[in-house]
């Protein structure tokens, strides 16, 4: 089984600019980034919530 | 954290909420009951101190199996706290890890480079995310210390591909474009500077040294000062009778020791699997009063591609079931005994299967109100739905990840709102699974 080499890809993978570095760490940006997040999960979670949903058993 | 901040006392909790509570171990269910007892019951062993050692029966209409797994070190020679490596999978494992990293991180002050080593420690584990968030997290501690330069941290995982998580990886949208969780994951790693090993089962270990073989059959040794390997997972040691007294342990449980539940058991090659093999109910087949919920039930395959090395050996993550999924699960079977009870055994029931249901991961990568940072993912289904996602199993609009230290405060308020839900206060309800 000829396998990638984990070294070669992780060499290859895109790297962070510093603006992104930045930016990942910004306290402003992140706010938004959490409010953004959250909404994203809620929305997740009453997709995936239907606990009520029945089944005939 | 430290252990005071993650742990609390559960009978106030119970008491509160006028729920008997019983501190003991499970050893054996009787869903027949015997010649004494008519109806089914569970054999323990008290573990509180007032009654400890002391054997007892707790009679039931419905049961509940949500026991977690055990942590089975032994399939792994030298493996574990007994062994020569690490856990995090209780809080006192976490804090003897921790012990110990701050050992290696003051012998690294000496100018002595040291190997780290942090995974997974078998080729049938789960919890990759876990391992996952805590090799970051070593990452930003040995950063904060200042001595990252001496630090060769490795981490070495069952996964084929980084991203995996056991789930077969994810595909999510971002800035325009499909990406994948094993690209997001790769970057991650060239930017912290971590090596992995990937497809590897971990055969022993020696101190100081993981003897693994990879999926293409090579056999290898990983050096290490500090090794943190999660252990696989298998069933609690729970037996099973009839009224007779017979054994019926493997009607009721799965060979790994998970409990058989409403799910496909029929063995099916990857290429056949389908989402509809997953269970809806959580409910035992033979005794449809016993449900089996979160890491409990047998799941009916792997979610990631398995794979055999060319000696025969398993290199498989098996599917991640905790967290989310599990308080979904648990919410399921108690909505389902209401119905039961209320209306008798012919009632409907509710249905959560993990390939209609989604689940939200945030690992952690280095802590810090300001200098945090995690990995914030969701994915919808858990399971991949081939047939209603044709292309990538998932909806690609509800699976995302982002890094950021937005991450951290989100992982951070996710601890405190299951805190405070776990200790049943005021609106505890209203906090999702």
């Amino acid at each position: 089984m000829n396998m990638e080499n984990p070294r070669e890809a992780i060499a290859r993978a895109p790297l962070p600019t510093e603006k992104t570095l930045k930016r990942r760490k910004n306290v402003f940006i992140q706010l938004t980034r959490f409010a953004a997040i959250n909404f994203k999960m809620i929305r997740m979670i009453r997709k995936g919530h239907h606990p009520m949903e029945k089944t005939d058993k | 954290m430290n252990a005071s901040q993650v742990t609390f006392p559960l009978a106030p909790v119970y008491a509160k909420k006028g729920i008997t509570f019983h501190q003991a171990l499970a050893r054996e269910i009787h869903p027949e009951g015997d010649a004494n007892t008519a109806s089914g019951f569970v054999k323990v062993t008290y573990t509180d101190p007032a009654r400890n050692g002391e054997t007892g029966i707790i009679e039931y209409d419905y049961l509940v199996n949500a026991t977690g797994p055990k942590l089975n070190f032994e399939a792994t020679p030298g493996l574990g706290p007994d062994g020569h490596t690490v856990s995090v999978c209780t809080y006192g494992h976490a804090e003897e890890a921790a012990k110990e990293l701050a050992n290696v991180i003051s012998v690294m002050k000496t100018g002595k480079r040291q190997s780290i080593a942090v995974g997974v420690g078998h080729g049938t584990c789960t919890c990759e995310g876990a391992a996952f968030e805590y090799a970051f997290n070593v990452e930003h501690e040995v950063r904060s210390a200042g001595v990252r330069d001496l630090a060769d941290i490795t981490y070495i995982t069952n996964e084929y591909e980084l991203g995996d998580f056991g789930v077969g990886g994810l595909v999510f949208s971002q800035q325009g474009f499909q990406t994948s969780s094993k690209m997001w994951t790769e970057s991650l790693f060239r930017e912290r500077g971590i090596k992995a090993i990937l497809g590897a089962h971990v055969e022993k270990v020696e101190p100081n040294a993981v003897l693994y073989e990879l999926v293409d059959g090579t056999k290898d040794i990983l050096k290490f000062d500090f090794a943190m390997l999660l252990p696989p997972f298998r069933g609690v040691d729970l037996k099973a009778f009839d009224k007779a007294g017979n054994d019926i342990s493997d009607q009721i449980f799965a060979p790994s020791g998970f409990m058989k539940v409403d799910a496909d058991y029929s063995g099916k090659p990857y290429e056949e699997w389908l989402a509809s093999d997953w269970p809806k109910t959580y409910r035992n087949p033979l005794y449809p009063n016993i449900f089996a919920v979160g890491i409990a039930f047998a799941p009916p395959h792997q979610i990631s591609k398995p794979r055999k090395s060319p000696n025969g050996t398993l290199i498989a993550p098996s599917p991640p079931r905790t967290g989310m999924p599990s308080g979904i699960m648990g919410k399921t079977a108690i909505l389902s005994i209401r119905e039961l009870i209320k209306n008798g055994s012919g009632a409907s029931v509710a249905a959560a299967s993990m390939s209609d249901m989604g689940a939200a991961c945030v690992a952690s990568a280095g802590s810090g109100l300001k200098r945090g940072s995690a990995a914030s993912m969701t994915m919808y289904p858990v399971v991949p739905d081939y047939v209603k996602y044709p292309n990538t199993g998932r909806s690609v609009e509800e699976t995302f990840g982002e890094i950021g230290l937005a991450g951290h405060w989100i992982k951070l308020l996710l601890h405190y709102m299951f805190i405070y839900k776990a200790k049943g206060r005021f609106g505890w309800f209203l906090i999702p699974e």
